[in-house]
């Protein structure tokens, strides 16, 4: 169970002093998975990227370089929602990226790996990790990745919902994974607003939160139908939800 | 006339057969899977749960809403069959519930309250990993018989090959892109469970239903019609079976 690597990530989160809470997330993504340098970019509503964090200059410019050539191992992972792994990017195995590949080596990065950064159907963007030297990730390597994109994930929708550092570790710490009621409840309440997927998910964290209980017993109670949002006056109806 | 349990056997592996050689749809398989588990050997109800490649085991598909309710609660509780079979990556084939209270504390309460008496879990497993496993319930006491075990490693096995859908080389890379793909999958299911329940004011349970038979009847993949549902490509009123309501 990844528990231990959850708590591992947690504490960094804390560790980590910088006035920019999306860069701590980078420079957390890198330091877990012990390579040169991770970035992020999300999707901003379209096909557009922005970035949202760097962990170093390197990193700061892969992502400038994808987001001019519209190619590349971000893009590619958000696009297929598959992770992607270039062992080699002077030497690989794909003939693709002609553009980004050799800029990319030009900038410092050898081996590049991209993460879909998402929750079910919502894209959110991609996790950018890369290394000075060619070679594949080991399997442990990997499997943070994975995880770290998850928590990244799920961060990036909480804070838009006003969720602070400390929120965060709180609710984390108890799973890093969304109840399945939540995905439910944010299809629901996406219908009942008439809301993209994510800003349905995003409001009903603020509402959990406004109420001062957790997102699952909102959920719940959105799924019971006792909760639900109203569009016209843009505010929920339906009794407290409770902590059990 | 009621189907001999040869004749459900050789059903279901020429179903799963058909599945395997056509384009299919991962959730839509492990879930037809536990169904004829249920059906084929003498067990209540059935669950997989598999492990994302974060090493963090979540859940797939099951039989029933009960047993999909049972499996959640080991996640959440971190205890349960499930949850041992998988660390330990051995089967558990003999354990009543009722002698299990120490081991379980909270589990074993709560499958009781629902109804089971004992509790059988089989590992996937695929070149010494543990991918996975799958969780039996049954109302009657004692062991599972021994053709049970077999036919269920069996079905087990098929789960597992499911999983890698059609490629050749399962190397650690393509595994951990199909374990995150099949867990993505079902998230997208829930969501668009969520909305068809809003739409069509249905229940989560009938919501999944109309899903399952409108991609069977129109013979597209489970997960690309939940994808169609939530980009908004179709609409959910108009689902097979789903009635339009005029309040949303």
């Amino acid at each position: 169970m990844p528990t231990e690597r959850l708590l591992n990530i947690l504490e960094m989160l804390s560790r980590e002093h910088s006035d920019h809470h999306s860069d701590t997330l980078c420079a957390v993504a890198a330091e877990l998975t012990e390579l040169s340098g991770a970035g992020i970019f999300l999707l901003s509503g379209g096909p557009q990227y922005t970035k949202f964090c760097s962990s170093d200059d390197v990193a700061d410019k892969l992502l400038d370089l994808e987001i001019t050539l519209g190619e590349g191992p971000g893009n590619e992972a958000c696009n297929s929602g598959v992770a992607l792994h270039e062992d080699d990017l002077l030497f690989g195995k794909y003939d693709r990226w002609l553009a980004y590949a050799p800029a990319a080596v030009a900038i410092g990065a050898r081996s590049i790996f991209a993460f879909p950064i998402g929750i079910g159907a919502i894209r959110i963007g991609a996790l950018i990790l890369y290394r000075d030297r060619p070679g594949p990730l080991t399997e442990r390597q990997e499997s943070d990745a994975y995880l770290v994109a998850s928590v990244i994930g799920r961060a990036i929708l909480e804070t838009r919902a006003g969720a602070t550092e400390l929120d965060l570790r709180g609710e984390l710490g108890l799973a890093h994974s969304l109840d399945f009621s939540v995905h439910q409840a944010a299809g629901m309440v996406a219908v009942q607003g008439s809301l993209s997927l994510d800003d349905a998910l995003v409001a009903l964290r603020s509402h959990a939160f406004g109420s001062g209980v957790s997102m699952t017993t909102m959920a719940q109670s959105v799924v019971r139908r006792e909760t639900s949002y109203d569009p016209e006056s843009r505010r929920w109806r339906g009794k407290e939800a409770r902590n059990p | 006339m009621r189907m001999t349990r040869e004749s459900l056997l050789i059903a279901t592996l020429v179903e799963l057969a058909d599945n395997l050689v056509d384009e299919f749809d991962v959730i839509e398989v492990l879930t037809m899977l536990c169904n004829r588990c249920v059906e084929t050997i003498d067990i209540d109800a059935a669950g997989v749960m598999l492990a994302s490649p974060a090493g963090e085991l979540q859940y797939v598909a099951s039989s029933s809403e009960t047993m999909r309710e049972l499996e959640l609660y080991q996640i959440q509780t971190d205890e349960g069959p499930c949850i041992d079979c998988f660390n330990s990556g051995e089967s558990i084939i003999d354990r009543t519930l009722n002698d299990a209270v120490e081991q379980w504390p909270r589990f074993s309460v709560r499958a009781v309250e629902l109804g089971f008496n004992s509790v059988y879990c089989l590992p996937m497993r695929l070149r010494g990993r543990v991918i996975g496993a799958l969780n039996f319930f049954r109302v009657k006491a004692g062991a599972l018989d021994t053709n049970d075990v077999v036919l269920a490693q069996g079905l087990a096995d098929v789960a597992t090959i499911a999983i890698l859908q059609h490629q050749t080389s399962i190397d650690a890379r393509v595994l951990n892109s199909q374990l995150s793909s099949a867990l993505n999958s079902r998230i997208i299911i829930e969501q668009a469970k969520g909305m068809i329940s809003q739409a069509t004011n249905c229940d989560m349970d009938v919501a999944f239903s109309r899903l399952r038979a409108h991609a069977r009847n129109h013979n597209e993949r489970l997960t690309a019609l939940a994808n169609a549902i939530v980009g908004g490509s179709v609409r959910p009123q108009d689902l097979d079976g789903a009635s339009p309501t005029t309040k949303p």
